[in-house]
């Protein structure tokens, strides 16, 4: 029965109430000065032996939260358009990608450095997060450029992925004219809604 | 110390919380987009019969068809591999929904060419729409018998039409069925077993056993053979094999013809009976322009 009644007193006490308060002051903080892409672009390339592929999307979407300096970034697969031909393209969404499976590609985690989202500038920052594709989920550190005009920031970024980093696999028939290592643009513009 | 505790406590949780939170708040906003279907049947053949499936626009297919003898023909036929009888076609897509064909089948030496058109296509997310359907209006000319060999045989005489309405749906990545509804008029024919005008239903799988290779099968019902017919509805069966821009298809079905009115309407193999052709189905794919 006694302690019963600490416990209940140490859910009260005045620390657990200061963290409520932090946690709602925090979410209200969150909610009003996050980025979101206002336009944005990927494309990747395969550049092997006998076949280069280029695709692109402009489906991306994507949210930064400049108070926490967290991220999450996603593109609908299937919306890649470009490759060689109508075939190559179902090719990538049936055999290889499996869109029907597995819908969107993410990226989503913590930028490392603490970036002043008020100071207008240029800088290079690392992203590290989890990359998922085809539904296999990595954890990448993937370096890029945030530029801060005022309200818009621009970001940039180029990486590449490992076709076995997520389940990719090629068969031996089409071995050369598919790279084992995707290169990848990623290029957005965000602003935020709200002003800052 | 012990106060500090629960703020680190609510401070992290609050972290884990908003990065799950991010992608959740994307996934809310995202406005609902049509997925149309893709590669419903891995080529525009099943086993003899047409698919739903379009050629992308400026894609060029060869496909290369070859149906052997009967296997019950007997070693002195090598079980029928003495006996090929091949179809040339070239199929282009003039978008991705109209394409045009032309062929030649050496079995009764016919010519034929067709168009195709994708009227609706299988979608998801904002529209949703349960069924891929498909036209195709076909017109034969049979070269033989040659015209100074039976000088009464008109021109008209050679000349057959199919009109063919297709649906079809892919239940899932692995599973595909389609329904056809086929219609044969030949201007000639026998009079005493046969009938000018034609009407069939056709009943076509699919079944993916790994991304590259599929298992086909394919029945056409005929819904008014003459009593005598001394034809035979069509059953075929097949392997679907698929690397890069080629498709392989297998087959076994005891159709000789490679085009729809004499799969249809002059199938004269009895399967149960053995009268079962050895074939395959070889396309190509080019792309003559880009797409973009």
């Amino acid at each position: 029965m006694a302690s019963k009644k600490i416990r209940l007193r140490k859910i009260i006490s005045p620390a657990s109430i200061l963290s409520t308060v932090l946690v709602l002051v925090g979410h209200l903080v969150v909610a009003q000065n996050k980025y979101e892409v206002s336009k944005g672009s990927i494309s990747f390339t395969s550049n092997a032996k006998l076949e280069l592929i280029n695709a692109t999307s402009d489906k991306v979407r994507g949210i930064i939260d400049p108070a926490t300096g967290q991220f999450a970034f996603v593109v609908k697969v299937q919306s890649f358009e470009g490759f060689n031909s109508e075939l190559q393209r179902q090719h990538f969404n049936e055999r290889y990608l499996e869109t029907e499976k597995f819908y969107e590609a993410t990226f989503s985690g913590k930028i490392i450095e603490q970036l002043d989202f008020s100071k207008n500038g240029v800088s290079e920052v690392r992203a590290k997060g989890n990359l998922t594709i085809h539904g296999k989920k990595q954890v990448r550190i993937i370096k890029g450029k945030i530029t801060i005009n005022d309200n818009d920031i621009s970001i940039e970024s180029e990486f590449t992925v490992p076709l076995t980093d997520h389940d990719i696999s090629i068969p031996q028939i089409v071995s050369q004219k598919i790279a084992t290592e995707i290169m990848v643009t990623f290029k957005a513009s965000m602003a935020s809604p709200k002003g800052k | 110390m012990k106060k500090i505790v629960p703020i680190i406590l609510s401070l992290t949780s609050l972290t884990a919380f908003s990065q799950d939170d991010l992608l959740k708040e994307l996934s809310e906003k995202e406005k609902p987009e049509v997925n149309y279907t893709f590669q419903t049947f891995k080529g525009t053949r099943i086993v003899n019969g047409q698919s739903v499936e379009t050629k992308g626009k400026h894609e060029l297919e060869f496909i290369f068809s070859h149906r052997f003898g009967t296997l019950n023909s007997g070693s002195y036929n090598l079980w029928g591999l003495d006996n090929a009888f091949v179809r040339l076609g070239l199929e282009y897509g003039i978008t991705d929904r109209l394409g045009v064909a032309i062929g030649r089948t050496s079995t009764d030496k016919s010519f034929d060419s067709y168009i195709r058109y994708k009227l609706f296509r299988q979608s998801s997310g904002a529209k949703n729409f349960p069924v891929t359907v498909t036209t195709i209006a076909t017109t034969n000319f049979k070269s033989s018998p040659p015209a100074n060999e039976n000088p009464l045989i008109t021109t008209k005489d050679r000349l057959s039409y199919v009109a063919e309405v297709l649906i079809a749906r892919k239940f899932s990545s692995s599973f595909s069925f389609q329904l056809s509804g086929i219609y044969v008029h030949r201007n000639m024919v026998y009079q005493s077993y046969e009938n000018n005008d034609d009407y069939a239903v056709g009943f076509s799988g699919r079944y993916k056993i790994t991304r590259s290779v599929a298992l086909t099968g394919e029945y056409f019902y005929r819904l008014n053979p003459k009593n005598n017919t001394p034809y035979y509805n069509s059953l075929g069966f097949g392997i679907d094999i698929e690397t890069g821009g080629h498709v392989f298809q297998l087959v076994f079905t005891n159709s000789v013809g490679m085009i729809t009115r004499s799969v249809v309407a002059e199938t004269d193999g009895n399967f149960g009976a053995g009268d079962i052709h050895f074939g395959f189905n070889i396309s190509r794919v080019f792309q003559l322009s880009k797409k973009h």
